[in-house]
């Protein structure tokens, strides 16, 4: 059943469902960063630069970050198909978008790639 | 024939008369907390780099911090962080038909508003 949602027949459940996905794994990762601020309070550089170094960190930041990406992505192209009726606009808009979140996403692991 | 009928329908699209319904309006902000955290990416992204960068740079992300006017943004953008947060789960579960009858619908909707008020206030008094 879920399965042959997910092919070609039904487009717009493979848009549907990550957006779901993502939602969950930034829920779940955000959680989880919540209560670890809560519990350390890292109130120094040092402190805040060792919470954020371990590898596992640096991992489940760049799925997460991956999953904000890919569900912005789709947010804001809802937005767009929503109130901008001109279709050339919304293309060079939708355009601006994409680059923008590859570029916030590269940003990304470079910063975390110096840490 | 048709279309000429529904032309002539009456519309009302003032939006100063249109009352939402909450279910509508923990709608429209979800949508608008969404695009709001999507805009002020790249400023959360600056932030982040310059805090991890070295300890100068951090001292000067929490002095940027510190200051009253940018902990009132902060509380901002915390409320358009957990409204989105809170009313996303809620339409995670009517996914999966939690809740999904009108007066349920309109219960959770009073649910997630004060989730929101009560974690906006957390947040902001932890912050002060």
């Amino acid at each position: 059943m879920l399965i042959e949602l997910l092919t070609d027949k039904y487009p717009g459940m493979r848009f549907w469902l990550t957006q779901r996905l993502t939602a969950l794994v930034m829920a779940a990762y955000l959680v989880l960063v919540i209560l670890l601020l809560v519990i350390v309070q890292p109130a120094r550089f040092e402190a805040w630069h060792a919470l954020v170094s371990p590898v596992w960190f640096r991992l489940a930041t760049i799925l997460f970050f991956a999953s904000l990406c890919m569900h912005a992505w789709l947010g804001v192209r809802d937005v767009l198909r929503d109130y901008v009726f001109n279709q050339g606009l919304r293309g060079y808009l939708q355009i601006i978008v994409d680059v923008l979140l590859v570029i916030y996403f590269v940003w990304l692991c470079f910063i975390l790639w110096n840490l | 024939m048709k279309k000429n009928q529904q032309k002539n329908r009456p519309k009302n699209l003032n939006l100063f008369t249109i009352r939402l319904p909450i279910n509508a309006v923990v709608s429209i902000l979800h949508r608008a907390s969404g695009v709001a955290l999507f805009l002020v990416l790249p400023l959360l992204l600056l932030a982040f780099q310059a805090s991890v960068k070295s300890p100068e740079s951090y001292v000067e992300v929490a002095n940027i911090f510190g200051a009253w006017w940018v902990k009132l943004l902060l509380i901002g953008l915390s409320w358009a962080f957990f409204h989105h947060f809170f009313a996303g789960i809620r339409h995670l579960l009517q996914d999966v038909h939690w809740m999904t009858s009108l007066q349920k619908a309109r219960f959770s909707s009073r649910v997630v508003l004060w989730l929101v008020g009560v974690s906006v206030v957390i947040f902001g008094i932890s912050i002060w």
